[in-house]
This record gives structure tokens, sequence and C-alpha cells, in this order.
């Protein structure tokens, strides 16, 4: 995924699989040959599970071999897997619809229950790796996998759990839910296109983000290889309006996020945008990093990687950590690409078609659902 | 009687918290305090109603919605174009 945001390569493109009966928009970020044979063979459970928890059960194994855990955890007990979802085992849930109430079937498939529910992501990860401490999943549409990836590292911080397997998986695009996307009139059949002028709405995608959180002490006494740092996670809620974003959550998210981390709004070198290409959000965003930032707005680099990505609902606030933290490693800023000319009021450097290489010590990740649910996370370097 | 006008104030008027006696023609949308969703929902009424389907992206300035008179005109083009058959989307 990393590879491909540093060429700038479009993960969006014609919607398939599905009749396209009554569907006006025919674009989203599918996840092509998703082998759950060869994706979750080790796991008998998670090849009969939904396709939303076989993305999350395939990310957390990248996850957790990448961090060196191998089989069962050492102490179950201080171990949480918090892996949310915008809305669970969807597929599941149509595909017993059009059984019971289509088809006529006498009965439902048994495991359709325990596929559909918005836990199950949590639980198999959990029942894989041994995980015997706190396990379930959150649920805040856009800023889900934010709040997961917040909440384990809060456990963390309280002293509660030494490790945990966190973010937010979504597997959402199905014929139902995209002539109810449509019928809200905020997708683009075109594409998604942050801050830029050409923007009509935004792109439903699919996928899993998933970090593995640990104790820092706890991390260098087994010798892990270290990424990077979760310096600072805020939540907040704009009590406004079930759509339109106000300025102040955003803002008061990211401030809380800094003091969090206990770093001055100019340390900032990145930031991860919401940037979901709406007309409303983008000029509300900008307007927020301009409170929060002042003069150093103009001088940090911000991107939408949905430019590339889509909207990943659930799983984008994980997906978007990983790009957010692969930019800090890398010394590069990933581009919004599909940039033709600014948005108006939208004059930050979005780092527009092409990535730049930059020292990227501390970036910001922002997640602003609706309803206004705000979750944004800190990141830093790997402490020497 | 204008029919369609008719229906589609009477639409409006379902839609909003403290719908005005009269709502002439010339009345703009912002001004009867209807924003996004709001819209959404009425363009969807309009289309149930009328066995229509009304295209339009809320990212998008639409002058159709600009005012009432215009919304009235929009529906009544679409019904005259394709008549009234298929579902709303």
């Amino acid at each position: 995924m990393w590879a491909g945001m540093r060429e700038g390569r479009c993960g969006v493109g014609p919607l398939t699989g599905m009749s396209m009966e009554d569907l006006y928009i025919h674009i989203a970020g599918q996840i092509k040959d998703f082998d759950p044979r060869e994706r979750c063979s080790h796991s008998k459970p998670l090849m009969l599970a939904d396709r939303y928890s076989q993305f999350a059960g395939s990310a957390a194994i990248e996850a957790m071999s990448q961090a060196g855990f191998h089989g069962r955890v050492p102490d179950g007990h201080r171990a949480a897997s918090i892996i949310g979802s915008g809305i669970g085992g969807l597929a599941t849930i149509e595909k017993g619809y059009e059984d019971l109430f289509i088809l006529k079937k006498k009965a439902t498939h048994p495991l359709t229950l325990l596929r559909s529910i918005a836990s199950s992501a949590a639980a198999h990860i959990s029942i894989e790796y041994g995980i015997k401490g706190p396990c379930f999943g959150t649920v805040s549409a856009c800023s889900t996998a934010a709040h997961a990836i917040g909440l384990t590292y809060q456990m963390i911080k309280s002293g509660m759990i030494d490790m945990g397997v966190a973010g937010g998986s979504e597997a959402s695009v199905t014929y139902g839910s995209m002539r109810s996307w449509q019928a809200m009139r905020v997708l683009s059949p075109d594409g998604c296109y942050p801050f830029a002028k050409r923007r009509n709405g935004t792109v439903l995608s699919e996928g899993a983000g998933i970090l593995v959180l640990e104790d820092l002490d706890y991390a260098r006494a087994r010798g892990a290889s270290i990424l990077a740092e979760l310096k600072g996670f805020a939540m907040t809620s704009d009590a406004g309006d079930m759509v339109n974003p106000s300025v102040e959550g955003p803002t008061s998210a990211m401030q809380m996020a800094l003091e969090d981390a206990g770093l001055a709004s100019t340390e900032i070198d990145y930031i991860n945008a919401h940037g979901t290409a709406t007309t409303i959000n983008d000029v509300n965003e900008t307007r927020a990093i301009k409170a929060v930032f002042g003069t150093h707005a103009y001088k940090l680099s911000v991107s939408s990687t949905k430019s590339m990505h889509g909207h990943c609902l659930g799983a984008g606030g994980g997906v978007e950590a990983v790009a957010s933290i692969m930019a800090i490693r890398d010394g590069f800023a990933p581009p919004t690409i599909g940039f033709d000319t600014p948005g108006d009021e939208c004059d930050l450097d979005y780092t527009a078609n092409e990535g730049r290489e930059r020292i990227i010590s501390y970036a910001m990740s922002n997640s602003f659902a609706f309803g206004g649910l705000n979750a944004v996370l800190v990141f830093g370097p790997a402490p020497i | 009687m204008d029919e369609v006008a008719d229906k589609i104030v009477s639409i409006l008027k379902k839609n909003m918290k403290n719908p005005p006696e009269h709502v002439p023609m010339e009345t703009k949308l912002a001004d009867l305090e209807i924003e996004s969703l709001d819209l959404a929902v009425i363009v969807f009424d309009i289309e149930d109603t009328f066995g229509i389907q009304i295209p339009y992206n809320a990212n998008e300035d639409v002058q159709d919605f600009a005012t009432v008179g215009s919304v009235v005109e929009r529906v009544k083009s679409i019904i005259a174009e394709k008549g009234a058959t298929g579902a709303a989307a």
C-alpha cells in the first residue's frame, strides 16, 4: 500500500461484482483479488467469517508478524484487541435478507449472526493470538479506527495492558450500501479529489488498517523493532449537525492531541487530513488547521491519501495512521492526487499530485466523522 | 391550479419546522432554512411522489434548487422528458 502511495497510484476504479440497476455512481475503491484461502488459511473461523473480519484478520497477521509476534502472546491478560468497523458484516446482512425476503429460504446460514456483528473481527483476533484482556469494537463512522487506536493507547498509558492490536476494518461496498450512500448525494461520480476545485464528493472504498501498540519498556525488553511512537490522541464532538461539521470540534481535537503529545504546533511537519473531497469537509478542515497552526499551517505538508485509497470509512483512520507512520519513517509526504487547482479557501500546501521528500519528525492524522465525531492521532519517530 | 407546484410546496412544508402559510415561487430555499440533509429528504419525497429521478450532487452549486419556482420547473421538465416511470434512487 505504501509503495502505491509513494507512486501516487489510484486505487479507485469501476465498480464491479454487483448489479448496476438504479445505481448512478459506478466507481469505488474495491480490493481486487482478495482470496481468504490465501490470506486467512491459518484460521478456520476466519475462513468462514465476513469479508470485514477477513480483512481485519489479514491485516492483523501482517502487523503481528512484523512486530515479531507469532502464535499466542506471552501474557494474554495484559493484551487487548480493539478492532472497530462502521457497519460490520454488511455483506452478510444483505445476503441474509436476500435469502429471507426474496429467496424465501427456510433459514439463514447458521453463521449469519456471528458474521454480521461488528465485534467479530476483534473476537477473531483475540482468539487467534490468545488475547485475554479488553476485546471489543469501536463504532464511530469515519473516526472508528482512530478511536480504536486512541483508546488502546490510553489503556497502555494507564498501565492496564502492555500491548494491543488496534484499528479498523470495513467491507461495505455492497449493492445496498451503494444505493444508500448515493441517496445522500455526497458521492462523486468522477473521483476523490480532496481540496481541489474539481472536487464533487467522496468515493467509497474498503480495507483494514491495524497497528500493534506496545508500552515502550515492554517493547524494548523483548527487543522489538519499533516503527514509531504514538505521542498523542484526542477525541471531541461537535454537538452540532449530523452531516455538517463545525470548525470548533476539529480545532479542539487537534489542539488537545498536540497537548497530549506534549508538542508545540510548530513541531508538526505533516498532516494526513480527513480530506474526504466533499465541498464542506475540505473547507472546514482547512479553516480548523489554520486556527490551530496559524502561520505554521503554510509551512507544513498536508495531504489526503483518500485521493488514492478512497474513503475506507471505519478502516480509514487505521489506513491513514499507517500512512502517517510511513511518512515519518521514509521522510516522504504522500501526495493528494487528482489535484487540478486549489478549491476556494483551500490555500495550504496539499502536496499536489506528487509526493515530496522532506524530514517528517511529527505527523498528525485527522478523522472527522458524521455527527461531528472527531479523533486525532499524533505520531513521532521511534525512540532511540 | 398547478398541481405539480402545489404538491411540491406541500412536500416542502412537510419537511420544515415552522412552515409559512404561503410559499411564493420566488422564495429562495436557503431562506426556508433548508440545507444539505433536509434537501436530500425533500428531493427523495418529490421523486417518490412523481415517480421520477432528480439527479443532483450536494457538493455542487445547484441552480435547480435556488428557488421554489426553479424546483417546480425542474420537476416539470423531468416529468415531460421521461414520463412518470422509474423508481427513486
